[in-house]
């Protein structure tokens, strides 16, 4: 095992970036065990932004944008591997596709969406019109499409598509101002998404577009991951990590990580992959 | 290592402000694990994103973390705006460039220092048929374009007086019009 890396607790874990490290907290049913909060990789001279994990060999991938590069990690320890490290700009948002075995991330830079198999082979831009701050990414693997957010001041959009780009199709574009964290929940079959502009979280039904306010009035998010009928989202203001009810519409939690700094990506890290199969698993 | 049994076993963190660190066995490598605010590196040597310096003043003078200085050229929503060593501005944006995002990128002309986003950086918008090349780059401040002969205007899209054919694309050519019998 390798000692910058601390395995985190069998269950379901939050997994966050802050400043050089990737932090977990366990989750406890919706709330997290903050006394039991430990860095689990220190990579102290990389800024990392996005997290991601796949439930199939329990990794944890994530964006660095000093190198910049994407790297990943076994939950269990070993040496980072670093799987893309050229021809990148500033990639911010990591998706993982743990049927079909592909990562999708975008780069604000190269203003693309791009996809490769997980150990960053067979690499393809997916991608590269209509692209000016392309942020958050998140997959649905049981029905082979991605969603994706960008913060364009000029034009801020959530976009969807298939995982091969075809329907590329722009879900949500009103009453948008900087989308930066966006997630789905495939039981609920719900897209939300966090909003530093409007200072909303909101959710919309990808399929019937049904569109629904879950809280204003949140101080500057950045991230998000829904879990159940939590969210839990990173916030640049308080330095801080956020609890908020769906169901009850409202914030329920916080922690304050000791390390004042901006919290970047946040992910869960869970023991059992939910079921499904795509068109794509079976190559 | 506190299991070898000498008095030298713990030494002091190499850490600025009393940071806490750790130690990686397999390398015995030191890393700081609780840098002061702003700061971060495995010795606390480098400043957080958003930020430039050199905290601890390893190598050049010392330089505390301060904000990314763009010129107001950045946008406060985006991360790796500067370079946390040089502040060197990696993301400017209004059509802006340069070390600081001081000056207009190529194609654009203005004053890149202007308060107001619209008064800023503006397109070249050179005309193809008058301007030498057909480039695209005009003079940073005027806007002026490269004009071919007897070709005027900024953006080189008219004749000067008493020539005409712009779009012959190699400059105007004089009217030859008789003097006498001509109105103008």
């Amino acid at each position: 095992p390798r000692p910058d890396v601390s395995p985190p607790t069998p269950g379901t874990n939050l997994l966050f970036a802050q400043s050089g490290k990737i932090e977990h907290i366990p989750l406890d049913g919706y709330s997290m065990k903050k006394e039991e909060a430990r860095t689990l990789l220190h990579v102290p001279d990389k800024v990392v932004i996005a997290v991601a994990f796949d439930c199939v060999e329990k990794m944890v991938y994530w964006s660095d944008i000093t190198e910049p590069a994407i790297s990943r990690v076994s939950l269990q320890g070993g040496q980072p591997t670093t799987l893309i490290k050229t021809d990148l700009g500033s990639p911010e948002g990591i998706a993982i596709d743990h049927l079909s075995r592909l990562m999708f991330w975008t780069d604000s830079i190269m203003d693309q969406i791009e996809v490769s198999k997980l150990d960053g082979s067979y690499r393809r831009v997916l991608f590269d019109e209509d692209l000016i701050n392309p942020r958050p990414i998140v997959a649905d693997p049981n029905n082979g499409r991605l969603y994706w957010a960008d913060w364009n001041r000029d034009g801020p959009k959530i976009e969807m598509a298939n995982m091969d780009g075809t329907d590329r199709t722009i879900l949500v574009s009103e009453n948008l101002g900087l989308p930066n964290g966006l997630t789905y929940d495939p039981l609920s079959r719900i897209l939300c998404w966090a909003d530093a502009g409007t200072r909303k979280v909101e959710c919309v039904d990808p399929y019937s577009r049904y569109r629904k306010k879950v809280v204003e009035g949140i101080q500057y998010a950045f991230a998000v991951v829904s879990y159940g009928k939590s969210l839990f989202y990173t916030d640049w203001r308080r330095e801080a990590i956020i609890t908020i009810d769906r169901m009850a519409e409202k914030e329920t939690d916080s922690f304050l990580p000791q390390r004042r700094s901006k919290p970047y990506g946040i992910t869960t890290t869970y023991p059992q992959c939910p079921p499904g199969v795509n068109y794509c698993s079976a190559n | 290592d506190s299991t070898v049994g000498t008095s030298s076993d713990c030494q002091p963190c190499p850490c600025p402000g009393g940071a806490t660190c750790a130690v990686v066995p397999k390398t015995k490598e030191v890393v700081c694990t609780n840098c002061p605010a702003g700061t971060t590196g495995k010795r606390c040597e480098l400043c957080d994103d958003g930020f430039f310096g050199n905290p601890l003043g390893i190598a050049s003078p010392k330089r505390d973390c301060k904000a990314c200085q763009c010129n107001s050229n950045i946008d406060p929503n985006a991360v790796g705006n500067c370079d946390r060593e040089t502040g060197e501005c990696l993301k400017c944006i209004y059509n802006t460039e340069g070390f600081f995002c001081d000056r207009c990128k190529d194609g654009f002309y203005g004053n890149a220092l202007a308060s107001n986003p619209a008064e800023k950086c503006k397109s070249c918008s050179c005309s193809p048929y008058g301007t030498v090349g057909r480039e695209t780059s005009c003079l940073q401040v005027t806007g002026q374009c490269r004009c071919l002969p007897h070709v005027t205007n900024r953006d080189c899209s008219a004749c000067e007086p008493g020539f005409y054919n712009l779009r012959s694309g190699k400059g105007c050519e004089r009217c030859g019009c008789n003097p006498i019998g001509s109105t103008n």
